[in-house]
């Protein structure tokens, strides 16, 4: 088995739907999954590049996996449902704690699924960017209820993870370009969730590369590393 | 998850190990090639030996022959067996102590040497020593939180490292310095060199049998949460996703690949490569699951069993035969590390092509395809399934064992014309694809010939590009193929290519001339004569040339006239084909034009030839038109333009002809061709009183010639015209006059003003004459002064050199003894001398002798 160059986890509490996302953008379908266990993982070919991207268990009880699985991440992709609140929470209380693991320079998405379940996302036509927040005037006839988390919080959790892993906000991609809402079903931004990560994520290879075992790397260019962190990703 | 990966076969029967002790239990088990172990609950170790008769189905059963039995003395029972085979030793633990005692006398070793205090211990598989009689061995000790490394030789231990834990370990395995250690509430990875610990994850090992098994070089598989199977490498990282095994998982093996697990009723295989279950086998009972180098064995308390695996090749078979292609591969493409390269390379071929297969009969052409690809079938296997395409004389036999189930085509289609069609359509893109690419090579003519089948009974344009460039279809085959398909001009196209010119003709002169049907091209017959035409094959030509002519002299005379010019001189004679084209008149003007106008032979014959057909036809034509035929007016002026340009044909034969023909142009042409100029222009001003036709004349003979002959020729007509007119002398004087006047003033420079001025009569105006006479003074005011000015010219001329002879008369010259001659360089002995422009002085012979000499040389000034 060919060792991947860089490594993508998607984290975020069950439920919320992490499999369907990556199925979604890795076999073009979407189907009902069951409960994933423990983990999966797919091979992605980007350019030359390998990239595995790990699909996690949102069940509590596999929470003790989530560090194993981020150690010497290049990016992690935290999940929420736009339609729950409380997912969201939870992102920053249990699962920004299992990030600790992931190398220095990892990158962070924040991604809100489900949008076809609220009243946005009630219309087919997505060809509309559907940032804009609240709920677009009624009409539609699925009782579908308003979305409950809008963008703006996912953006404000996103400066707090940078604050909370001392990278600068200048050095990292811009929250607008890294916060996402999605909707697996649809197909909604799936696409451009994935490959605008996997084209940040190939110059972070590229670096990783040039600078050699983390351990050589020079301090003075470098980010001080994260509260947490010890200098053992490989 | 129908796999059949593994058989459970009897290894130890429970009579053979206990007998009749009903209390006593198998608590480990330890196998070293052919040495098995059991270590019991009583305290004693069970040594076997263990012969294995591998059977046709690809599993294998097993005997085992009991050898020694050693009670170890203590009333503990025996918790761990290793055998450490380069020392002969067999390390047991029992009764808190490990204890090295010989592997066939199972006597411990007389030095007594032993690790004391050792709740469990690993063997390190990856040594960091390089000593091979030596083995490095991790214990876990009765100390609280402290695991111990040792070297074990022959017959002494040496402890090399105690590391203490953060919490109590449970289970340890070990790889290089990288110990795996199951904590209370944690596995961890920790480094027994440097001491650094890498947390893997959280674990409860009080509740549930923690399991740490070294699976490979720095990797591990752990009992995790929820009954999975992690795997972690010795950085902390998992490389593989997690197979999902049940709760309560008492031990777990590893035979690439794949995992088993035991649990209480069963035993679970999953598949390393996509971590699916495969194969469950009941087993009830079960407390021990372990590997030996390879071999899966599983105990229960009173019997040992083992897990026979059934060959790779078998088990990828199997799922080929249940068409899970892509598990298949993944197998296939998993063993890779397992088997030998080259014979790798030769299976994963061939599960490819199985599996392209597959595919193909599923019609998913465009997987097949690839598979085919990649699996670099051969192509024949392919082109085998579809009857009749393989050419008859292909030594071509499928490989055996076969790669599919299927007779051929109809049978694998079930005779559903439509995915006939399809499969047809798929094999023609498919060969057409591969044709020009290694694939074909050693094949070209079976896929050629496949290809060109296929075209053929599919109507498909194809056919026509594949024969008419290089292409390897075999004759025999596809011209039979090629008829029964009524496909005849592309027949035709095959024995051409294959050089057989005179049947390819034969077959298309067939469907000219309607013996045979096939509309493939409309306009055949100007195929064939351009294929002719472009034929180096002289007796074929020949043979079909009257066929040609026959139906169209203007084209079929192509055959001859558009060949290559090069080819024309050295094969064809002109006078053979003029034979030939004597029955066909037109063919017959038209090859003469060639040859005279085209190649400009000089020959007088065929010059004349074409002259008189000319003539022929004008002839013939004229009486019946009467008026201004448009094709005759066409021959005629080709006529006239064959008689004005050419000097080759025979003059008078041509005016006996012309004459009395009422042909006075061509007759005037003709005169003028024999130089009577007079009798020409007569005829053009008397006959046809086409005056610019006269002057045209004038001209068009003086060409060439000096500006006197042209003189000579305009006076001739001036004169004509000014003449008296023989027929009718007064009606027509002022016509004529008027024509003299209007030839006087266009040609005023061709004329002697002053000749010409004689010849006019006195009652002209001067006004009439206005444009000739200013002409003409202009010309001569200008050849007066052009004169006077080269009069002057000479004048000067004359005078400079009577100047230099003055000048050289001037001084004198004195003669005397000592002056020589320049040339023969003796003195003068007469007064007379020559003198050289020079200066020089030579005597009179002298000078006379080198004038002879060279006659270039200078004159010399006499004096």
């Amino acid at each position: 088995m060919r060792k991947p160059d860089g490594k993508i986890v998607l984290l975020g509490d069950m439920n919320v739907g992490k499999t369907s996302l990556l199925q979604r953008y890795m076999e073009r379908r979407f189907a009902d999954t069951v409960s994933t266990v423990g983990g999966a993982f797919y091979l992605k070919q980007w350019g030359s590049y390998n990239i595995s991207i790990w699909d996690t268990a949102g069940r509590e009880q596999f929470h003790g996996l989530g560090s194993m699985y981020c150690r010497g991440a290049t990016a992690i992709i935290l999940t929420y449902d736009v339609n729950h609140p409380q997912t969201l929470v939870e992102l920053e209380d249990r699962f920004l704690g299992l990030t600790d693991t992931a190398n220095t320079d990892c990158l962070y998405a924040i991604v809100g699924n489900k949008v076809d379940l609220s009243e946005e996302g009630a219309s087919e036509n997505w060809e509309k960017e559907g940032h804009s927040s609240g709920p677009v005037g009624g009409g539609c006839v699925s009782p579908k209820v308003s979305k409950q988390v809008r963008l703006e919080e996912a953006v404000a959790l996103y400066k707090k993870i940078l604050k909370y892993k001392m990278l600068d906000e200048k050095d990292m991609p811009a929250a607008e370009q890294m916060c996402f809402e999605t909707s697996a079903k649809t197909g909604h931004n799936v696409d451009l969730l994935f490959e605008t990560l996997f084209d940040l994520v190939v110059p972070v290879i590229l670096r990783h590369r040039a600078q050699g075992p983390p351990q050589t790397v020079d301090i003075s260019r470098y980010k001080p590393p994260g509260p947490a962190k010890s200098g053992c990703c490989a | 998850m129908s796999t059949k990966a593994f058989t459970l076969v009897s290894a130890v029967e429970p009579e053979l190990l206990m007998g009749d002790k009903e209390r006593v239990n198998i608590e480990c088990v330890e196998c070293c090639g052919k040495n098995l172990y059991v270590g019991t609950s009583d305290g004693s170790i069970h040594h076997f030996l263990l012969e294995e008769q591998p059977l046709p189905a690809g599993t294998a059963a097993f005997t085992a022959t009991r050898q020694r039995h050693r009670h170890l003395g203590f009333r503990k029972p025996v918790t761990e067996l290793r055998a450490a085979s380069a020392l002969h030793r067999l390390l047991v633990l029992c009764d808190c102590s490990i204890t090295l005692v010989h592997m066939r006398s199972l006597e411990p070793v007389p030095s007594g040497a032993r690790i004391k205090g050792a709740v469990a211990l690993a063997l390190n598989e990856n040594p960091v020593s390089g000593d091979p009689f030596c083995v490095e061995v991790c214990i876990i000790s009765v100390k609280r939180r402290t695991v111990q490394v040792f070297m074990v030789y022959e017959d002494r231990v040496q402890i090399v490292r105690e590391v203490s834990t953060p919490e109590q370990p449970l289970a340890v395995a070990v790889d290089g310095y990288f110990l795996c250690l199951a904590l209370t509430t944690q596995y961890i990875i920790l480094n027994y060199h440097t001491g650094v610990a890498q947390d893997l994850f959280p674990y409860c090992g009080e509740e549930k049998h923690p399991i740490v098994k070294r699976i490979g070089r720095q990797e591990f598989l752990l009992a995790g949460p929820g009954g999975l199977g992690m795997f972690a490498t010795v950085a902390g990282i998992s490389q593989r996703a997690p197979v999902h095994w049940s709760e309560n998982v008492i031990g777990a093996a590893i035979c690439f690949p794949y995992v088993l697990a035991l649990d209480d009723e069963f035993i679970t295989v999953h598949s390393m490569l996509d971590q699916q279950q495969k194969q469950t086998l009941p087993f009830k009972e079960g407390h021990i699951l372990q590997d030996f180098e390879g071999r899966v064995i599983v105990a229960t308390s009173k019997g040992v069993y083992i897990l026979v695996p059934l060959p790779l090749e078998k088990q990828i078979q199997d799922l080929l035969s249940s068409h899970r292609v892509e598990e298949a591969l993944v197998l296939a493409k998993g063993a890779r590390r397992n088997i030998p390269k080259e014979k790798f390379q030769v299976m994963y071929r061939r599960v490819l092509q199985q599996a392209g297969f597959i595919h193909f009969a599923q019609l998913q052409f465009l997987e097949a395809k690839e598979l085919f690809r990649s699996g670099q079938l051969d192509v024949r296997e392919l082109i085998s399934l579809y009857p009749f395409l393989l050419p008859t004389s292909s030594s071509f036999t499928r490989s055996h064992p076969p790669l599919h189930e299927y007779a051929d085509l109809n049978q694998l289609t079930q005779g559903d014309q439509e995915k006939v069609a399809k499969c047809k359509h798929f094999l023609m893109s498919y060969l057409n694809e591969v044709r020009s690419t290694e694939v074909a090579n050693g094949y070209k003519e079976e896929v050629d010939t496949a290809l060109l089948k296929l075209y053929a009974e599919a109507d498909h344009d194809s056919l026509l590009d594949l024969l008419v460039t290089e292409n390897a279809c075999l004759l025999t085959d596809s011209a039979a193929w090629l008829e029964k398909h009524k496909k005849y001009f592309a027949l035709g196209l095959l024995y051409h290519y294959n050089g057989q010119d005179a049947a390819a003709v034969q077959l298309w002169v067939n469907i000219v001339n309607g013996d045979l049907h096939d509309a493939t091209r409309a306009d055949l017959y100007e195929y064939v004569v351009d294929f002719l035409t472009c034929s180096s094959d002289q007796a074929l030509v020949w043979k079909y040339a009257n066929w040609a002519l026959q139906r169209s002299e203007e084209l079929g005379v192509q055959v001859f006239t558009k060949r290559p010019l090069e080819e024309q001189q050295n094969s064809f004679n002109p006078d053979d084909i003029l034979i030939c084209l004597k029955k066909y008149p037109s063919a017959l003007v038209r090859y003469l034009e060639h040859l005279v106008m085209d190649r400009k032979l000089q020959r007088e014959e065929y010059h004349t030839h074409l002259a008189i057909l000319y003539l022929d036809e004008v002839l013939q034509r004229r009486p019946g038109a009467g008026g201004k035929d448009a094709d005759l007016t066409e021959t005629q002026a080709k006529l006239r333009r064959l008689l004005q340009k050419s000097d080759s044909y025979r003059v008078h034969f041509l005016m006996e002809r012309v004459q009395g023909a009422g042909l006075p142009m061509e007759r005037a042409i003709l005169h003028g061709k024999l130089e009577e100029h007079e009798k020409a222009l007569h005829t053009l001003v008397h006959e046809l009183r086409d005056f610019p036709a006269a002057e045209d004349y004038c001209l068009w003979r003086s060409e060439g010639r000096g500006p006197a002959y042209r003189q000579r020729l305009f006076h001739t007509l001036l004169a004509l015209y000014l003449g008296p007119s023989p027929s009718a002398p007064s009606p027509s004087t002022p016509e004529l006059a008027v024509a003299a006047v209007d030839l006087l003033n266009h040609h005023a420079a061709e004329f002697d003003a002053a000749q010409v001025l004689q010849l006019l009569p006195g009652t002209w105006s001067v006004q009439l004459l206005c444009p000739f006479l200013t002409g003409a003074m202009r010309d001569s005011i200008h050849s007066r002064r052009t004169a006077q000015v080269a009069l002057g010219l000479a004048k000067s001329e004359n005078l400079i050199y009577q100047y230099d002879k003055m000048k050289l008369k001037g001084s004198a010259i004195r003669l005397s003894d000592t002056r020589l001659c320049q040339r023969c360089h003796s003195p003068f002995c007469e007064p007379a001398f020559v003198r050289c422009p020079d200066g020089g002085l030579v005597h009179t012979h002298c000078a006379a002798s080198r004038r002879a000499d060279s006659s270039s040389s200078s004159p010399g000034a006499r004096t």
